[in-house]
């Protein structure tokens, strides 16, 4: 950022229209891609309700494999949705300045992937229309659900978890709703004058804004953590030989924030082609999603090796079965894995100019999401498939069926993503306006370099 | 408390700066005196924040209550219709400490947003709010509440010679 | 007096010759899936004969172990079920219900011996098979988990018996279909809360052993060891 480009150098209403483009009225083009999403989220439902209707045997699950590409999108769409955590809470916390362009991007990312992850519960279920039997309510039976089940903790969690994502998203947006009324006309200013609740940036209203959003930043990190630790629970419980380790939860953290920022990397890519945000989503943000990107990398390596490591070692029968079969039957998916998250991403994501090129470091981050796909479905399957009883091992594939409604969940996210890009602010224009009333050109010999303001630390507490 | 609030438009923070510290010198309280403006300023920059921030200790009173019915849902559904599970005991401790916390968050996270929307006092769709669209062009707003024409005339004077722009009384609330 | 039942399987004495799968099928109105679910590993059969192979050709043996449902103890299944489809009822047996089961499936993944078995489909049995389906127990729908019950409609009729004549069950009064049909009679079951019963005497036998006793789910199903000697 120099020179005559310098973003603050942009009057605020010129800013304006160039962060909010996604607003303006809906293009053939861009119905003709919701026609399309919509397509295939509506195929990915009428096989859903095929299944529903048929029974689970139109999936490729058998005994032993009871669980197979439903918990696997279950896990991995879930564990995307810890992007929007780190980057909202985890930078807003540590004072990271350059967060501010990618915070509603990756706040949006969070709440949908976590409604999309959250269908997967009930698709996956063999009677879906008696899921209500999990819900605890006073009933003729007076039955209630059993709260020692994973599944419930799951239940539980991930509904807090998303009740407290779409807060903090709907929160952070109220004063950019409130820019967007200002400046629309129609019925848009109707709509985000109804949504922004009659904020306009009193000094009363800026502070509590400020305090607020941190003490939700403070909240919203524990449940996340708790979340996925939770998921990996879900299998961290079980009498499965490879699932049962003690470093499924944490190991199932560090999965679901590599897979975030890899997810963050893409959307924002994304997001700055189409609606031409060159200026706003800088090598910056890119680079430091990368640096963030390469230690999860490490980390994810770490705890993998640990757990091979443990398992090698003590060569328990049952649960070296399960890992033999990675250089058997799962073979080329565990190469997928090893390739796509550490030997191939880690060294690339050392590299500078990997992280500061936006086309590699998205490459990377495709690699890594397809990485973690594949772990997540080798830690649910090959368990299964070489169990207890070598009698009844037998292999998994999925159906038609099953790769139908992984479309359709996909469709689903994105087209939520894009409608929510049309209707609502997809930049935190505030934010990015407030970072730059702190920022200036401080000139220092021959060279000009960005000073951000910060007040001194009265003592009585954060402004955020 | 609506009324009689005088409001001017600035260009930038150290003329809405000056005329702040002559609208205090009139003498005006320092709660009746702010700004509205399209991101936030430094508190004391032009105008100081009166009203002690209170919410936070709701995050606290959240937590507990949830705490609370995470707790009796736990052990409503184990009590209820106790069954005998796997040998595990009926009142079963970890998942209870599990459910506990997970309802504790949740309502640690309702009782930030209840009392925020309250504090930030949002949702007033019924009152007449003051506010200028053109803060969007980088302006500020400076809003004094004044109590009779007297006291009005003199806050008028007060930002137009501070530099302020379109300066006029309006009816509304802060 | 009080009621646990358990199952011994006598190892010396199993053929493998599957009779106690048929016996269970046509108990408990188990469909028959047909070839082409068979391969997709989608059997219904509660009851299952695992066959084994001791050592190498020529000298290679054939070990045959029936797996029924173990009515653990501490049964893993049943913690995990997140609606009480599976619990532990007063006889000491882990009772499986139909009606509760949303299908998640987590029980069967639980359950080490892999007994636990699912309804991939509804069936139907066309006539005159239908005419075959005992009246005792109702025919589950798609999405449900089912399992070994130790003939739970039997125990069920035995119990109303003996209450009815106002006496205790007797020991051999009545027994599962598995049971019933064995022809070398390599299974044996009762009550082992009863010390006069022949299960009591039979779970003393120093061949006893129970599958995968390490994984502490304390099974009510006992083996015994399989003796090696002339002619075995």
């Amino acid at each position: 950022m120099n020179g005559s480009d310098h973003l603050s150098r942009t009057d605020p209403g010129a800013l304006y229209r160039e962060l909010s483009r996604s607003n303006l009225p809906a293009t053939k083009r861009w119905f003709l891609g919701v026609g399309l999403l919509a397509i295939a989220t509506l195929w990915g439902i009428g096989c859903f309700i095929y299944q529903m209707k048929t029974g689970m045997g139109v999936t490729g699950l058998n005994r032993p494999v009871m669980w197979g590409s439903f918990i696997t999108s279950f896990v991995f769409w879930i564990g995307l949705s810890h992007s929007g955590t780190l980057i909202s809470a985890i930078l807003r916390l540590t004072n990271a300045t350059w967060r501010a362009p990618i915070l509603r991007g990756a706040e949006a990312l969070t709440a949908f992937t976590l409604m999309v992850g959250g269908l997967f519960p009930l698709i996956h279920i063999g009677r879906n229309w008696r899921f209500y039997y999990m819900i605890p309510y006073p009933n003729s039976r007076g039955l209630w659900p059993n709260l020692r089940s994973p599944l419930m903790w799951d239940a539980v969690a991930i509904n807090t978890y998303l009740l407290g994502s779409l807060t903090f998203l709907y929160f952070g947006m109220i004063p950019d709703l409130a820019i967007a009324r200002d400046h629309a006309t129609g019925w848009r200013k109707k709509f985000y004058a109804v949504l922004a609740l009659g904020f306009r940036g009193t000094h009363n209203e800026w502070r509590r804004y400020h305090i607020a959003s941190t003490i939700f930043a403070i909240l919203i990190i524990p449940v996340a953590v708790s979340v996925h630790s939770i998921v990996g629970w879900d299998f961290g419980m079980a009498k499965v030989p490879g699932w049962h380790s003690t470093i499924f939860a944490p190991y199932f953290v560090t999965g679901a924030i590599f897979s975030g920022i890899a997810a963050v990397v893409i959307v924002m890519a994304t997001l700055r082609k189409v609606f031409h945000l060159e200026r706003v989503l800088t090598v910056v943000q890119f680079e430091n999603l990368g640096k963030l990107l390469c230690t999860m990398s490490l980390l994810w390596g770490y705890f993998y090796f640990s757990d091979f490591l443990t398992v090698w070692y003590n060569r328990n029968p049952e649960e070296w079965e399960v890992f033999r079969s990675y250089a058997g039957d799962y073979l080329p998916l565990f190469l997928v894995m090893i390739g796509c998250n550490f030997v191939i991403s880690f060294p690339l994501l050392c590299m500078r100019r990997v992280r500061r090129s936006i086309p590699a470091l998205s490459f990377v981050s495709l690699l890594v999401v397809i990485g973690m796909y594949a772990e997540r479905f080798l830690i649910v399957v090959p368990s299964l498939a070489r169990r207890n009883d070598p009698f009844i091992w037998h292999n998994y594939v999925p159906s038609w069926v099953e790769f139908s409604i992984m479309a359709g969940a996909l469709s689903m996210f994105l087209l939520l993503y894009t409608i929510f890009t049309k209707l609502f602010p997809i930049m935190a224009i505030s934010d990015i306006q407030e970072h730059l009333f702190h920022t200036t050109d401080r000139k220092i010999g021959e060279v000009t370099a960005d000073s951000i303001t910060m007040p001194h630390d009265t003592g009585k507490g954060g402004h955020g | 408390m609506s009324g009689i609030v005088v409001v001017g438009l600035f260009e930038a923070v150290d003329p809405a700066a000056a005329a702040a510290r002559a609208l205090r010198a009139l003498p005006l309280p320092e709660g009746d005196v702010t700004t509205i403006s399209p991101m936030s300023l430094p508190d004391g920059a032009v105008c100081r924040d009166s009203r002690g921030i209170g919410f936070p200790k709701f995050t606290l009173v959240g937590w507990f209550v949830g705490a609370l019915a995470g707790l009796a849902l736990a052990l409503a559904t184990y009590l209820l219709y106790p069954l005998f599970t796997g040998g595990k005991a009926i009142v079963s401790v970890p998942p209870t400490l599990i459910i506990t916390y997970e309802v504790a968050m949740l309502g640690a996270l309702a009782g930030t947003v209840i009392a925020g929307f309250r504090e930030m006092r949002l949702c007033r769709f019924r009152t007449r709010l003051i506010h200028d669209p053109r803060i969007q062009e980088g302006k500020i707003l400076l809003c004094a509440r004044v109590s009779g024409d007297e006291q009005a005339k003199r806050a008028i004077d007060a930002m137009k010679s501070a530099g302020g722009i379109d300066v006029r009384p309006e009816e509304g609330e802060l | 007096m009080n009621i646990k039942w358990a199952m011994a399987i006598d190892l010396d004495r199993c053929t493998g010759c599957g009779a106690c799968v048929v016996a269970c099928v046509a108990e408990n109105n188990i469909p028959v899936v047909g070839e082409a679910e068979a391969e997709k590993g989608r059997m219904m059969q509660w009851l299952r004969v695992a066959r084994y192979w001791d050592g190498e050709y020529p000298e290679a043996q054939a070990v045959y172990l029936p797996v029924p449902c173990m009515q653990c103890e501490r049964a893993p299944c049943e913690t995990v079920c997140p609606v009480y489809a599976t619990y532990h009822n007063e006889d000491g047996l882990n009772a499986m219900v139909y009606n509760r089961c949303v299908g998640t499936r987590y029980c069967a993944n639980n359950c080490p011996y892999s007994v636990r078995v699912f309804n991939w489909f509804d069936h139907t049995w066309e006539k005159p098979l239908d005419e075959q389906l005992s009246p005792d127990l109702t025919t589950r729908s798609r999405g449900v988990m089912e399992k070994c019950t130790f003939c739970i409609q039997r125990i069920r009729r035995a119990k109303e018996t003996a209450a009815l004549e106002g006496r205790e069950i007797r020991d051999g009064e009545f027994v599962p279909a598995c049971v019933q049909t064995c022809p070398p009679g390599a299974l044996l079951f009762g009550n082992m809360a009863d010390p006069h019963s022949e299960i009591a005497r039979k779970l003393k036998d120093p061949r006893r052993f129970r599958l995968m006793e390490h994984l502490g789910t304390e099974p009510r199903v006992v083996y015994l060891k399989r003796q090696k000697g002339a002619g075995r």
